[in-house]
């Protein structure tokens, strides 16, 4: 069996009396593709939120290389250091150029020299097809585009896992696949990947593992096949079924 | 018409007597704007950053308590401030500082009243700053905290390099805002003896009792001080911007500098300058696109 790297153990989450999550239970293992499917308001966003400390979980523990990063005493900076997170609205820092956003990071809490960021970051702008544009601020970019430098950005970072929150959810159609392909390369590229996404076929075809949440619990999880294919539960026939209709 | 032509032979008249005095007056009244609107934006943003910390239930009793009384401390600070006229407060400060100290501590001499207008001034505008600041804080977009969050950047990285960057240049209009009305306003600072602009005026018509003439160079050159502050904030701004556009950098710079793409043609799939997809795309020019491929 492979490493494991991240492990969710009966985490819950509450925002007051409303409760998101419910007892979430999972394993991502070293160059798992795990895609999370589900209807809007599902919990899927808040799960992964939750797996980035950008929100508290209110019970459970999220272990991090066997080690709980949900007590008081953990250094968050430290471990988000180690997990990439790409946003749905990119969250590319408006005030630097395309080169700065993926350097910043790297200079500031990695603590490298200017240089070997500088390089580090040409690299991984040129793997996202960005290099070209390294002088240009978000605002001039496309959707595409910025989502592209986001992911090149959390590469930047030599992140052991990936999180992808709805990654091409804001993007025009024609810019979603641009985006996927990166995806794609970086999966068939052994990149441990967490993806919250509405794309089936990146699902089917990209992950080996795929979560079904309905309201706040993992309603089935499994292999692509056994859970887009032959889905055992009857909330997870409705929402391929739903899905397939559109 | 005649009227006009006194006015203008009255101004000669008392430009040509008394011009040291205006620009001297003019001076003061800018080193003291300048000054106290610089130190203000700096309390401003002390303050505006201390008051956005964030604060969960889960901290420590300790850190809490000291957030909180951190928020109590500037918010009287600034309702106090931003509440009471500064002529008042330049009298209260000026007055009451060696009146509680029995004058161990006081404002003395001429320096005593530089030092006492600046003071009052910079407090002043911190107190309106905070808020701005804190404005200008809250208006970012909550995903550029959670982006430099999410690369593992502390609060401090991120206020430093994300945010506040971003804060002052939505926070400009406001400061410029505070420096002109500065530029007017030190002029209250007469109540305690400063001589600037104002202060000339009155010395001056105190002695030749030609008011309206005086008034008529105080209006023209205050007017001619706030343009230029708005026409230098309105370049400081665009500056701050950047450019609109943005060069292209070509393969071959990129070659040198990352040392990793070893022939032109040949990139990853998604890369716009990819042969294979670049032979498409001329291709597709040629012969038009063949509809079965795709």
């Amino acid at each position: 069996m492979a490493d494991t790297i991240l492990e969710i153990r009966h985490l819950s989450k509450s925002f007051g009396s409303h409760e998101v999550l419910k007892d979430i239970d999972f394993t991502v293992s070293k160059g798992d593709v795990t895609a999370i499917i589900g209807a809007s308001g599902s919990g899927k966003s808040t799960l992964l939120r939750c797996v980035n400390l950008l929100e508290t979980p209110t019970s459970g523990e999220i272990l991090f290389h066997g080690k709980d990063v949900t007590g008081r005493g953990v250094n968050a900076p430290e471990y988000r250091s180690h997990v990439g997170m790409v946003f749905q609205s990119f969250n590319l820092f408006n005030n630097m150029s395309v080169l700065e956003n993926c350097i910043v990071g790297q200079v500031k809490v990695l603590k490298k020299g200017k240089d070997e960021a500088k390089e580090n970051a040409l690299r991984f702008l040129q793997y996202v097809g960005m290099a070209p544009y390294i002088n240009a601020k978000p605002r001039q970019l496309s959707g595409g585009q910025k989502q592209r430098v986001a992911i090149a950005r959390a590469l930047a970072m030599g992140p052991e896992v990936l999180l992808f929150d709805e990654p091409t959810s804001a993007l025009d159609p024609e810019m979603v696949g641009e985006v996927l392909n990166v995806m794609q390369q970086l999966a068939s590229g052994g990149m441990t990947m967490l993806v919250v996404t509405h794309e089936m076929a990146f699902a089917r075809d990209v992950s080996n593992h795929v979560v079904y949440m309905n309201q706040g619990v993992i309603c089935e999880q499994g292999s692509p096949s056994e859970v887009l294919e032959n889905p055992q539960k009857q909330e997870t026939k409705d929402f391929l079924s739903r899905f397939r209709n559109n | 018409m005649d009227k006009f032509s006194k006015l203008i032979s009255d101004i000669s008249r008392l430009w040509a007597a008394y011009m040291p005095a205006y620009l001297t007056g003019i001076r003061n009244t800018l080193i003291v704007a300048v000054a106290a609107t610089l130190a203000g934006c700096v309390i401003g943003f002390i303050c505006g950053v201390l008051n956005t910390i964030p604060h969960a239930k889960t901290d420590n009793p300790v850190k809490r308590f000291f957030l909180a009384l951190i928020r109590v401390v500037v918010r009287v600070y600034v309702e106090v401030f931003r509440g009471t006229p500064m002529v008042l407060q330049a009298v209260f400060i000026y007055y009451g500082l060696p009146y509680f100290s029995d004058g161990s501590i006081a404002f003395r001499g001429n320096g005593g009243i530089w030092l006492a207008s600046l003071l009052v001034v910079s407090i002043n505008t911190g107190a309106y700053m905070a808020e701005s600041v804190r404005g200008g804080i809250i208006s970012v977009d909550p995903g550029q905290t959670e982006g430099a969050k999410a690369i593992g950047m502390t609060h401090v990285q991120t206020m430093i390099h994300v945010i506040l960057p971003q804060a002052l240049r939505n926070i400009i209009p406001q400061i410029g805002n505070n420096f002109i009305i500065n530029i007017k306003d030190t002029s209250v600072m007469f109540v305690i003896g400063f001589v600037e602009f104002f202060a000339t005026h009155r010395n001056i018509v105190g002695v030749n009792l030609m008011y309206f003439p005086s008034a008529a160079i105080e209006m023209v050159g205050y007017l001619c001080l706030t343009l230029a502050a708005s026409f230098l904030l309105r370049w400081l701004e665009k500056r701050l911007d950047g450019s609109d556009n943005y060069e292209l950098v070509s393969d071959d710079q990129l070659v040198m500098a990352a040392g990793t793409y070893a022939h032109p043609d040949r990139g990853t799939p998604f890369d716009e300058h990819h042969k294979p997809s670049r032979d498409e795309v001329i291709q597709e020019v040629k012969i038009g696109k063949n509809r079965g491929e795709r």
